[in-house]
This record gives structure tokens, sequence and C-alpha cells, in this order.
């Protein structure tokens, strides 16, 4: 371990409160006159967080956890001997149980296979459209990145976008308002809309700037375009569904008889994409 | 095996409350789902058939932790392969939504999703050394003692390794969120 991964290893014993007695001290001491180990402690600090908020990093599937809170009802034989027969049950037990019921088992299958394909089949083909609708924000995304499609009215103005769209799409939408956050300086800068057309109807692009970064809001009614499939979050009547494509974080969402797709490119970090409609929340800092 | 007052092992329960511990575990080594679910699975039936051997001060979570590596390379040394290179079969595995309630701040559950799957993949990037250290330390709260433990190494190079993946590291640039 050479003399920085010395102080390295320093910074993770004070964060996990290891430090003891005369090393914390001398620490504290070093922190105090070296500007690269307190950069290192914050970032350390942060990094930590970040993991513990992210708990538990998996969570077993409900069919293990049966399996196991089955093996661990088992009456217990102690001893320096295991019961090995009991063991290879414990082991093998729910594999034997499927074979020896194979014939029952493989009838309920086809059950089962029956009536999840009469239930599945219109949600594949429901799951296959919220993907084209996906793509095409992906599509649209990357093309206004490279100035393969330009704004047709550049303006900072959510009213006036809005204005500029009545009459044009085929449903009716309001752009957020403006809101700053107590410092005055808005994360994030509508730039514009241009009309698109999906499936044969017009649709709405919406544009915004973060720093460098772009984030692009695409608009169709949703007799043509589907939000389904992705990490689902639940709110209410609200569903949003999370997916990545080529790097790129896209949300989809249905209300009100409009789809939209929340397309950031905003690198490893989807939630500023967010801060476009709730960038006055209360609690946006946990997310800086 | 290190002594903790207060955590006798009770015959009863295996420490199944570790399972979630023990399956994050199993799928940072083996990066595959129906392997991992084995390995959790084999790692309580040897607890159970082990229990009685051990003492009743025993530190039961870094014991099975400690089971379900020696299984996992017992079955690396079977396969005759290295460890560094295994399908990835992780993606999409949709954790922890479904344990929130109704009453979640939507968007805070949507933005712990994201962060989630965020994690994930960056750490499903590091080396494999790395993965577990990181679970073990940062997930399931593990002293570096215990880790060196379980891993059979130093604390130093536990901390060494830790040390050299940490947030400047060229893999963890994910984590910036």
């Amino acid at each position: 371990m050479n003399a920085h991964d010395e102080h390295r290893a320093n910074i993770l014993l004070y964060l996990d409160n290891e430090l003891r007695g005369q090393d914390i001290e001398d620490f504290l001491v070093h922190l105090d006159n070296c500007a690269d180990c307190r950069r290192l402690l914050e970032e350390e600090r942060a990094l930590s967080n970040l993991l513990h908020r992210t708990r538990p990093l998996y969570t077993a599937p409900e069919p293990l956890r049966a399996r196991i809170a089955a093996i661990a009802e088992q009456p217990a034989t102690f001893g320096d001997k295991p019961d090995r027969k009991r063991e290879n049950l414990l082991r093998f037990g729910w594999r034997n149980v499927r074979r020896s019921g194979f014939r029952w088992m493989a009838l309920v299958a086809m059950i089962i296979f029956v009536v999840l394909g009469l239930t599945l089949v219109p949600r594949v083909v429901r799951h296959a459209e919220a993907a084209t609708f996906i793509d095409t924000a992906v599509t649209t995304h990357r093309a206004y990145q490279e100035n393969q499609l330009p704004l047709e009215i550049r303006s900072n103005s959510p009213e006036a976008v809005t204005t500029w769209f009545a009459g044009k799409v085929p449903f009716q939408f309001r752009l957020p308002s403006s809101q700053s956050p107590p410092d005055g300086h808005p994360a994030y800068a509508l730039t514009g809309a241009r009309l698109l057309k999906f499936k044969n109807e017009n649709a709405a692009l919406v544009t915004y700037q973060m720093k460098a970064e772009t984030i692009s809001l695409l608009i169709a009614s949703d007799k043509s375009a589907v939000a389904a499939g992705g990490d689902e979050i639940r709110s209410g009547n609200l569903t949003f569904h999370y997916n990545t494509r080529a790097g790129l974080n896209v949300t989809t969402w249905s209300t009100h008889g409009i789809t939209y797709a929340l397309v950031s490119s905003i690198h490893g970090s989807a939630q500023h994409s967010c801060l476009v409609c709730h960038q006055n929340m209360t609690n946006q800092d946990l997310f800086k | 095996m290190f002594l903790k007052p207060n955590t006798p092992p009770a015959a009863d329960t295996v420490g199944v409350e570790h399972i979630d511990g023990l399956y994050s575990y199993a799928l940072v080594l083996s990066r595959n789902r129906s392997e991992a679910e084995d390995l959790v699975q084999e790692t309580y039936v040897r607890a159970l058939g082990a229990m009685g051997r051990l003492r009743p001060e025993s530190n039961v979570k870094s014991w099975l932790f400690t089971i379900l590596r020696n299984i996992w390379l017992n079955q690396l040394r079977q396969r005759r392969t290295a460890p560094q290179i295994v399908e990835m079969d992780v993606e999409g595995i949709n954790v922890g939504i479904g344990t929130k309630t109704a009453d979640d701040d939507p968007y805070a559950l949507y933005v712990s999703t994201l962060e989630r799957n965020q994690v994930r993949e960056a750490i499903q990037q590091l080396p494999a050394e790395s993965r577990e250290i990181i679970l073990l330390r940062e997930y399931e709260e593990l002293s570096y003692q215990e880790i060196a433990t379980i891993l059979d190494c130093p604390a130093g190079t536990v901390m060494s390794r830790l040390a050299r993946h940490g947030p400047n590291c060229e893999h963890c640039f994910l984590l910036h969120c």
C-alpha cells in the first residue's frame, strides 16, 4: 500500500468510525493541511451515501425466499454428523417434488400456458407498441442533437410554446410554468419545440437544456402512443415506465389521453431530467 | 470465525434475515440469477447442517457469507474456469419496487429506482474482487476484519482494494449521479 493508498484508507476508516486514538488525531491534522484528502473525503462520503440509499442492492425472489423458509422450518438435527438423508432432502427436495408430480404438473403447466397465452398476447402487442414510441423518442432526441430536426419555435416561455401548439396537435396539453428555485438560477431552460409525425398523427417535441445536456419530451396522443414496460413506478392513476436505450434514459407515462416520453442525455443521472417538471420540489436536494 | 456477543445462532432461523444480502453477494459473484439462487439455497442447506457445530457467540452473518463464498470458489474450481468471465444475467432484475408502499413519494420512489439501477450497473462493471468488497462493506456493513476473514486475506488488502475503487476509479463513473 503506497502513501496515497494509506491516506485513502484512513479516509475510509474515518468515515466508518474505525479510526481511534492517535490515528484519528494525526488524520485530522493531515486533513487540515491536505486539500486533496478533504476532497477525497467528501467524494467518499457522497459515494457511501449513494450506496447506502440503494440498499438492498438486490432482493431475493419470492420462490427462493419460500424455499429457504421451508428449509429453515425443517426440524434441526444437530451433531457432528449431518443427517445426510435430511440434507439431501433439503438440497434436492423441491426438485424431486417437481419430478414425482411431473404428469400432474405438466397438465397444470399446459393450462397455465393457454391462459397466459390468452392474456399475454395483448400485453406483448402493447409492449411492442410502447417500444416503438420509445424508439421514436430516442431517434428524435438523437436527430435533434445532431441538428437534423430544427426547432420551429424557439422560446423559453412555456406559455408561448403551449399556445403555439394549439390546434396543431390532436390533443390539448399545457407545459408546466417556469418555476425558479430560491437562488434564482433554474436548473434547466426550455429551448423550444416543433411538430413531428408519429403514426400519421401530429406529435409535439419539446426541448430543454440543462447546462450542456439536452432533455427532450415527445408528446403524442395515447391513441397512437403507448407507455408500457420497463421498471414501473405507480402513483395513483399514473404509472411511470423507466427504460434505457443506448445510454439514454427514457421515461414514459400516459395521462388524460396523452402519452409522454422524456429522454435525457444526462450521463448517469436520469433523475435530473425529472427536474423538468419538478424544479421547485422541496425534496430535490435529496438528489443532488 | 469472529465472535460477537448477543448473536447466538438460532436453529429455527438459520439467519434467514440475511437472504437479501446473500442473494446480492451471490449475484455479485456469479452475475447469473439461477446460479445465485442455487448458491443461496446451498448456503442455507450447508449452514443448517452445520449449525450444531457453531459456537453460541459466533457471528452467523459472517459465517453464512463465508459458506457462500466457499461454495462459489469450489464450483469455480470444479468447472476449471477462471472467475473473470461470467455471462451477465442481472439486467432487468426489478428490485425493491415491490417493497414500497403506496404512501411513498412517487417521485422519490422513481428516482430511487433509477439510482439503484445505475448503481447496480456500475458495480457489475467492476472487477470481481472489488464488487464483493463493496457489497460486503457498503451494503452488508461488515467490518474490514470480517470481510478479510470471508475473503481469507489481510484486512489491509481489503482496504487497499476498496481504496483503489473509490470515487475516482475509472469504473465508478456511473456512480457519480
